[in-house]
Formats: C-alpha cells, structure tokens, sequence
C-alpha cells in the first residue's frame, strides 16, 4: 500500500557506492575519494571473530593493529558458543586475542593481548598506537559502574600500557581504580588515545573520557610533563551540562576521544561531545577550533581523527561514530569538503566507526565498535571532486 | 584468474558429463582425495546496493524470492536501538540512521524496489514478525513469534491486506485449529493451494491450512505423533531423541516431489514427512550444538529434483550443501563474522532461479547476503570457510 519505487531515489553509482558521500556541507575544490575494499581483511583462522573495536593503528611498515573488547562486548548465549563452558556450539565462534596484527594484504601475522605478569590489563582496551620505534600503546576507558548492592564492581580504567610490538610489557602510566582528578600527575581517568612525538620522547594522552584533558608524560620513564584543558585553560572538576548546540561552546572538553600531532607539530584533540576539533601548540597553547556536524547529540561527531598522507598534510579525517561516517576536512580551514560512508552492515557501511588510521599510501582503515565489530579499509582512490549530496 | 576460470570450467564440464554415468564411481575417488562435487558458491559482497533515506535493518528474520527472483525480507524495525538509530530520535541526535520499512522487495540486481509493512487497519500487525514467503499467486505471507502473536497475515505484494488467520492473544496451545503459537514460517503448495505452517515458537507442530479460507486441513508433531506442549527442558545430545518438535519448529519447507522438510531448530534434527504428514525420516546436524541449535532454515536446490538441499545454522554460523536424498552433508561454508560471506545468526535462507543462495542474520548480524552460484564443482568435503570470490 505503501509500495513506492526507488528508481528515482539517487543511489551512487559504480563500485564506489561504498562512499556514499553525504551532505558535504562545504563541498569546494578537490578532496581525497575511497574505494571500500570488501575483501580486507582476510578471514581470520580458528573461528576467531572481534568484538567491539575501541582501536585502529598503523605502524611504520604499514601494518595494520586494531585492539578489541573481545568477549567482554559479546554475546556468549549465540555469539560466542565455542568460548562458553561447555561449548554451545560445534564449530563457531570464538574471540580472537584482544590486539591483531595485519600485514598490508590483511594477512594476521601476530596476535596477543590479555592480562600478564607485572603490568594491569585494561578491562575495555581501547585507542592502540605504534609509536616510530614500533612500540604498542594501549589505554582502557572502563568506567566502573555506580552498584548500589551486592558486590563491588571492578574498577575504573585509569591508566596506559606500552608494550613492545611482540606484546612484552615496557611501561604502565596510572592504575585501574587510582583515580585523583584532571589536575593529577600520576593518575589518569579512562584515557582514550595517544599521539607520540618520539624527538622529544613524549606521549600525548587523550584523558580522557573521565578526565577533561591532553596530559603529557615522558614516553620513556611516564614521568609528567603537562596538562591543559579546552582552549589551552587549566583543567575543571566543575560539573558540565548536557551538551547544547545551540548554546555558546564550553570551556571544558566533553569526552576527549583522541590526540594526535601533525608533522608540522600541531596538536588535534578530538572533544567528541562537544562535535570539536581543537587545535593546540605543542606546549597547550589553543590556536584555533572547528566544529563538526554540529546539531549531533549523544555521543557526539568528533570521535578520532588521522592525516591525509601526502607531505603537508592538506586533509583530516573524522571518524563520527554518531553519524556513521568519514568527514573530510581540508587541515588549514577544518572546512568539511567530503565524507564517506553510511549506516548499515555491509561493506563500506558503519556502525560505531570510533578508529581510523591512515598507512603510508594514503589508504583508510576504520574501526567499529558497538555492534559494527570489524576493521575495514578504504583503498585512496586520488584527489576528486568531493561528492556532495549524492545520497 | 583466467587460467583458474578455465580449470574450473573444465572441471564443471568433466563433473557434468561423469555425474550423468558414474557419479558414484567419480564421488568416491574424490572423497578419498577429500573433495567432492557439489555446488560451489562466493559472496557477492556488493550486493544488495546500499539503502536510500539513511535506513538500516533491524533483526532481519525472513527472506522469500519470488517468481520474478525479486528478494523479499521482512526485518524488526522497532529492534533499531536509540543509538543506531538516532535519526528516528525526537529531537534527531545525529544524522544517521533511520529504521528501514519492514518489508524490502529487492531486484535481483539488488535495487530497492519497493518497501511497507507495519500496523494498518483490518489485521493485527505482529509484535514480532518471523518469516516472510511470496507464494505462487504473488501474494506474502508473515508470521510472528512474540508470546502473543499467533496469527498469519496475507498481502498483496503491493502491500494491500488480505487475510488475517488466527486471532492475536488467542492461541491454545498445539492442538488449537483456530490460531496458531508463535509462527516461524510459511510455505504455500501450489499443487494444493495448501499453507504449511512452522508453529512455531509456541506450539510444537507442523500445521496445513487452505491458502485462502485458512480452514485447518490437519497439524502434526515430531515423528507425526499428536503433539503435546509438555515442557520437554533442555535439549540433551545424550538423550534419546524427543519424541515431539523442541520450539521452535523453524521451518516446513516442501519439496517437489511432495516430501515435507521440517527443521526443529533446538533438537538439531530436520525431520521429513508426507504432505499428510506420515514421517518418513530423520537426520540430526551438529547434534552437540545447544542452545540456539543448528537446523534453523533449508532451501533446495534450483535443478527439478532438487538434488541439493542448503541448510542455514545460525549458531555454528555455516551453510551445510547436503544431499537431499541421502540427507549427508556434502561440504560447508560460511564462518562467524561481520565481513561479506560471514554470519552472526544466519536465520533464513532462500535460493533464486539460477540457483543463488540467499541468506538473512538475525540478532546483531542485520543484513542480506548473496551467494552467487558458480556450478558444480570439486569442493572440499569439509568447511570451505568464508567463500570470497576467486
């Protein structure tokens, strides 16, 4: 009764469906354009399948990490029948380890992660990076949950882990449950992510989802170095409202899901519920702000960000998890001039797309987190027109 | 590639002709090599195109195909949460996504070409709809599992209501002749103008109605034992097999040649029947399989004697390729997963006139899958894993 045909609704066109370019809202002079590649990754062996996908990096030799909940986001009863005891299933499934490694073709070439010796593993990993001497960190954004009964529930993620890239452990930063506000120097409160500057052997801590901060300690011995909060302020235990779009911009961060550093030094935090980029010197200097796709709610917009490949950096991708996209931004104006991506479960569709990371040929790689549950890449297809409303 | 094509072209012509012979003689030598003749398939991982309006699916709990090979699925919209869903909010908390209409038609080029279903006036929308088939009139059919759906509806391909059989809230159990417990699925004989009803989540029995005036014609159990809704606990591989259906009864397919397929879903056993349902036999799957269980969805084979029968398991997340008559599995594919050709809770399956599968998830898996067939050909005779085009 409601049958309507959709041969007059616009669908892209081609293989490159899988951008399904939406609502560019600046849509000016050229911007990168993708291709998904349906079939990258390769199968993984064992049955293993992800969990939530809380971290997507590249490392110097283009291989591809992702860390993952693993059976904590899944569904033992019908998801998991392989890793129940007893098995509830003949043949599948089971969680793969907590972080993967893919070689450029999607091959898994390594896999570890998990509680060892000497260090604490996070409940919820989350916001893996290599930094250029091929070293892992892995931060834990679990916030313990408020229980009025029964017995007490674990404690909050408050700390990062260094590892090598074989998975040996080499530094922890904070500890799970050792929370003292954003003002501390040796706690942290359910950090999200990491930018490393290996010259000056620091890491940048996004801190985080609890914490209203960028902290930055020394890379090598965790020892503090600074903190600032948004527009370089010092940092609130102030109380922060719901977010408002259509209230001036807080002078606080709300949920502060990535940093990271350009090669000309500059400092991108993500401030997910506030739908901002800020943009900081390296010392917490602001220099300037953008927001994107602002009326989004909830979880907000601006939840990771990485660098077009080119030498100068022209381009900058927002991974929006609410929005179930990819936004394009030209670097020097943060204008939107493209983006990528939509809702849904096939390829080159997302569902919580949280990650993103870029390798050395410009392709993208997304991680989903939520119920998306996978890694995808996005093969660079060269500078185009940006695709505007095509959808 | 091209040399790959050849080998497998030539394989397919070699099988063709050996089968018509000596399939037998041939089937053997290949089993002692660890592969056998079967029909071969990959995923089309760009099928179906991507939804307009920002729509994605909730739990995607049926398929059907048509006569023009139009795919049908019918999914749970109201299962799209306030996350994935945050265009439907009031006010929007983002731009994506919208909850999909319940009923997508498909082309076969995988073009959205038409979509309804909800609540309407005359007949009782389900409270969660189950299973979707478009019978030989062109006309789709529905079911619904919730506690209180025990009812079908009949439309019109447009849409349009026909008819509501059984009345919601009012089932009485399995041997009630007036509404149905908890549908999981429907099939239309075209001989008899006879529904076959998988009854379902509640009721423990196979049930045969007129397609038009949905006048009970007969209803059956396990091994076609009268049935009785004896709470039976939970399945046990140990055990001596049950002597009625463990809801739910997930399906009732019938073949052309008369013989009636049902999958009882938690006791991991298809059991088959006459059309007046004198059992004839039985075949167990993955028989350690708990839970959810392993037989949830058969089609056939699209040959006239429907030599092959595909059986969707949604728990150990793989098609089993079986042999219709002896009901041996020939090889498997599919594994668990979100990328093309992977499943998380593989519900429905169906297979078109050129005899491609395919497939719907349920649970958080939420999409349609295309299983392109590529002929017979030498295939391993256990898993073939996640089949990605060569």
């Amino acid at each position: 009764m409601f049958r309507l045909f959709c041969s007059s609704m616009p669908i892209a066109l081609g293989l490159a469906f899988a951008l399904m370019p939406v609502s560019a809202q600046r849509a000016t002079g050229s911007a990168p354009t993708f291709q998904v590649d349906p079939l990258w990754p390769r199968p993984l062996a064992n049955h293993w399948i992800l969990g939530s996908v809380t971290g997507v990096a590249v490392d110097p030799q283009d291989h591809v990490w992702l860390v993952h909940r693993g059976m904590d986001s899944l569904t033992a009863k019908t998801e998991a029948g392989l890793a129940t005891n007893p098995p509830t299933a003949e043949s599948c499934c089971a969680p793969a380890p907590l972080v993967l490694e893919f070689d450029s073709a999607g091959g898994l070439i390594n896999s570890w992660g998990g509680p060892g010796p000497g260090y604490e593993w996070p409940r919820t990993p989350a916001g893996i990076t290599v930094d250029a001497k091929g070293n892992v960190w892995i931060a834990g954004i679990f916030p313990r949950p408020a229980v009025a009964q029964g017995p007490p529930p674990p404690p909050s993620d408050a700390h990062v882990l260094k590892f090598t890239r074989g998975g040996t452990f080499l530094l922890q930063i904070g500890q799970p449950g050792k929370i003292e506000g954003s003002f501390s120097k040796t706690t942290l409160n359910q950090p999200a992510g990491f930018a490393i500057d290996t010259a000056a052997n620091e890491v940048y801590i996004a801190d985080g989802i609890a914490n209203r901060r960028v902290a930055v300690f020394d890379s090598e011995t965790g020892a503090y170095k600074r903190h600032w909060g948004a527009y370089g302020r010092p940092t609130s235990e102030a109380p922060i409202g719901t977010y408002d779009p259509d209230k001036p911009p807080s002078n606080q961060f709300n949920v502060v899901s990535c940093v990271e550093i350009a090669r000309d030094g500059l400092v991108y935090v993500c401030d997910r519920r506030n739908d901002r980029i800020h943009v900081f010197k390296k010392d917490g200097t602001f220099v300037k702000e953008a927001f994107v796709s602002r009326p989004t709610l909830g979880e907000g917009s601006v939840w990771d960000i990485a660098f077009s490949n080119d030498a100068q950096q022209r381009f900058l991708y927002v991974a929006d998890g609410s929005n179930q996209k990819v936004w394009i931004l030209r670097r020097d104006t943060l204008d939107v001039v493209s983006s990528v991506g939509a809702g849904g479960r096939w390829p080159g569709h997302f569902y919580g797309v949280g990650s993103i990371a870029v390798d050395s040929k410009g392709n993208l790689y997304t991680g989903e987190t939520y119920e998306g549950k996978r890694l995808q890449k996005f093969i660079f297809k060269g500078l185009g027109a940006p695709a505007g409303d095509r959808q | 590639m091209t040399r790959r094509h050849r080998f497998v072209g030539g394989s397919f012509l070699t099988a063709l002709v050996v089968l018509g012979t000596t399939e037998w003689a041939l089937n053997r030598s290949l089993v002692a090599q660890g592969t056998v003749v079967a029909p071969r398939f990959e995923v089309d991982p760009f099928w179906p195109r991507p939804l307009p309006n920002n729509w994605v699916l909730g739990e995607t709990i049926g398929l059907g195909i048509d006569s023009q090979d139009h795919v049908w699925i019918v999914h749970r919209a109201d299962r799209v949460d306030v996350v994935e869903g945050a265009a439907d909010q009031k006010p929007p908390t983002a731009s994506c996504c919208r909850k999909a209409p319940w009923v997508l038609e498909f082309d076969p080029a995988g073009n959205l070409v038409g979509h309804w279903g909800g609540p309407g006036s005359g007949y009782e929308w389900p409270i969660s709809n189950h299973g979707i088939f478009v019978d030989y009139k062109d006309n789709v059919w529905i079911g619904g599992n919730n506690a209180k759906d025990s009812h079908i509806l009949k439309f019109t391909k447009a849409g349009r209501f026909l008819m509501q059989f059984g009345r919601q809230g009012k089932s009485k159990g399995s041997n009630d002749t007036e509404n149905f417990g908890r549908v999981a699925k429907i099939f239309v004989d075209p001989k008899e103008n006879e529904a076959y009803v998988a009854d379902g989540y509640g009721n423990k029995r196979v049930a045969v109605i007129d397609a038009d005036s949905g006048k009970f014609k007969r209803y059956w159990g396990a091994y076609g034992n009268r049935p009785d809704d004896t709470d039976l606990g939970p399945y046990d591989p140990n055990a001596p097999p049950a002597q009625q259906f463990r809801t739910p009864v997930h399906c009732a397919e019938l073949s052309n040649d008369g013989l009636v397929y049902v999958c009882d879903r938690p006791n991991d056993r298809i059991q088959v029947f006459r059309k007046d349902g004198t059992f004839v036999k039985e075949q167990f799957i993955a028989k350690r399989t708990l839970g959810d269980g392993s037989v949830w969805d058969i089609a056939f084979s699209k040959d006239p004697q429907q030599k092959y029968l595909y059986l969707a398991d949604g728990k150990n997340e793989k098609i089993y390729v079986m042999d219709r008559e002896s009901l041996q599995i020939l090889t498997t594919f599919g594994d668990g997963g979100r990328q093309p050709g992977q499943f998380f809770a593989v519900h429905s399956i169906a297979t078109d006139s050129r005899g491609n599968i395919f497939t719907t998830e349920t649970y958080e898996g939420r999409r349609v899958q295309k299983f392109v067939y590529k002929g017979l050909a030498p295939v391993t005779k256990f898993d073939q894993g996640t089949v990605w085009p060569k």
